[in-house]
């Protein structure tokens, strides 16, 4: 008999009508409230990899991603004020040790943390973790005390000092599917989450599993050398699993504890400093 | 100061009466307004038929010549918004339907203007979600949820109205609850 999630409905809701004795999890049935059967939504781990070797830094993520989540125009003024919003960027590290300066690349985006540093931390509950393996920022709960962002060590979380403004031109830009946040709320990489809900009601449209490959992010859309794949990390066929055995395969700053869901494949570089080779 | 006789009378029945007058106010004009912001019952009755740019009327359409709701509403049962149907789709039978008096024949008249002079109408919104909720028609129709469910009895009304919902989350919620659809914040707020 199939049973929900424990957090497919929230466990402090009592039974409408009252105070009733609580029943043994698992023992209702499932037409015991309601008119419809217990839905039970497919579990999933949605994560990502990132070969590092595949990236060129090319930006095409960081730009993809700033125009299909509504992200507020970055101008001069903001970078100079730090403060920014990047819910994916790339970050760049000069090694100068060589006889040829060389750039390395990393793009960063929230790495949704299975022991999420942001979640413990908020006041109002506006971030949780979901059945989906999801760390969900919900925005109309958000009060903006930033505790999330501080307590973040990827620097995935971005706060909105400004109402978000558009030059005329950039009106129609704006994607409907996706919340535009307003000033004062925190915001982050939701993976992309009103493509995952679209692709799942679709398959749920067709009756269907939701397959491999079906959701596709923006920024793993845009990249041009397909260093972003995104997929279900429970499903042992999946794309992203059989990358994260990868023998290059490491978390940023996995030491933290914080069980990020995205994973990095080492560069292969074959001007690394070997043994031999000491400056 | 003396004041006489008649002085202290005007002042008090005069300051009764004010605060008379103001607790009066209050009690009509204030104490509903919030009453009304717990209870759709009584906020309801607040809620006024907005003006249309062209008195179209469902009571006509979804009433007496009954269309489905679907064969103007097209994105319904297939997309997230339901759509309002584009001039194209009323000039299907305005073309030939030009109305029985005078009345509806100036009306009529402001449609086949507008698709002549090619202006979207310019219609006001009577459903309306905040900005942070993503509401999807067609998971709910696909769930078995008819239009009349959440929008009452369209097919009688002369202009449309919000009479049956709140539309408020806590309305929601308790659907979702009582159905055993998922409450998880992420599947209307992202």
């Amino acid at each position: 008999m199939p049973t929900a999630h424990p957090l497919h409905t929230h466990p402090d809701t009592p039974p409408r009508g009252g105070a009733q004795p609580q029943k043994a999890a698992g023992a209702t049935p499932s037409a015991g409230r309601g008119t419809f059967p217990q839905q039970t939504r497919p579990r999933h781990k949605w994560g990502m990899v990132v070969d590092l070797d595949r990236c060129t830094g090319c930006q095409a993520c960081v730009v993809a991603c700033q125009a299909e989540n509504n992200i507020p125009l970055n101008t001069e003024s903001i970078y100079l004020q730090r403060r920014v919003i990047e819910w994916i960027r790339i970050e760049r590290y000069w090694e100068p040790n060589h006889e040829q300066v060389r750039a390395r690349y990393i793009p960063l985006m929230c790495q949704q943390c299975d022991n999420a540093p942001c979640e413990p931390v908020c006041p109002v509950y506006a971030t949780y973790h979901n059945d989906q393996g999801l760390n969900v920022q919900v925005y109309n709960r958000c009060v903006g005390t930033r505790y999330c962002a501080n307590n973040c060590p990827y620097h995935a979380r971005f706060f909105n000092f400004w109402q978000p403004v558009w030059p005329e031109t950039l009106d129609n830009q704006l994607n409907p599917d996706v919340t535009v946040r307003w000033r004062g709320i925190m915001e982050k990489c939701t993976f992309c989450i009103q493509r995952l809900r679209r692709a799942q009601r679709e398959a749920l449209r067709e009756g269907r599993t939701l397959q491999d490959g079906e959701v596709v992010p923006a920024c793993a859309q845009a990249c041009p050398t397909d260093a972003l794949v995104f997929g279900d990390l429970l499903d042992p066929n999946s794309r992203v699993s059989q990358l994260a055995k990868n023998k290059r395969a490491y978390k940023v700053i996995e030491d933290l504890g914080t069980g990020p869901n995205v994973i990095y494949l080492k560069k292969v570089d074959p001007y690394a400093p070997t043994a031999d080779h000491s400056h | 100061m003396r004041l006489g006789k008649r002085a202290w009378i005007a002042i008090l029945v005069g300051g009764g009466l004010g605060s008379t007058l103001l607790g009066l106010a209050f009690l009509v004009l204030v104490v509903p307004r919030v009453v009304a912001h717990y209870s759709w019952s009584v906020e309801r009755l607040f809620r006024q038929a907005p003006q249309q740019p062209i008195a179209f009327t469902h009571a006509t359409h979804a009433g007496d010549a009954q269309i489905p709701c679907l064969f103007c509403h097209r994105g319904a049962d297939t997309e997230a918004a339901a759509t309002i149907p584009s001039l194209e789709q009323c000039m299907f039978c305005h073309r030939f339907i030009v109305g029985t008096t005078e009345a509806k024949q100036a009306e009529i008249r402001k449609v086949i203007d507008a698709f002549n002079n090619q202006e979207p109408v310019q219609w006001v919104r009577v459903f309306r979600l905040p900005d942070h909720v993503r509401f999807v028609h067609e998971a709910h129709i696909r769930a078995g949820f008819t239009c009349s469910d959440c929008h009452g009895a369209v097919e009688t009304m002369t202009t449309m109205r919000q009479v049956q919902r709140s539309l408020k989350m806590g309305d929601c919620v308790g659907c979702h609850r009582q159905n055993n659809a998922p409450t998880d914040c992420a599947i209307c707020h992202y």
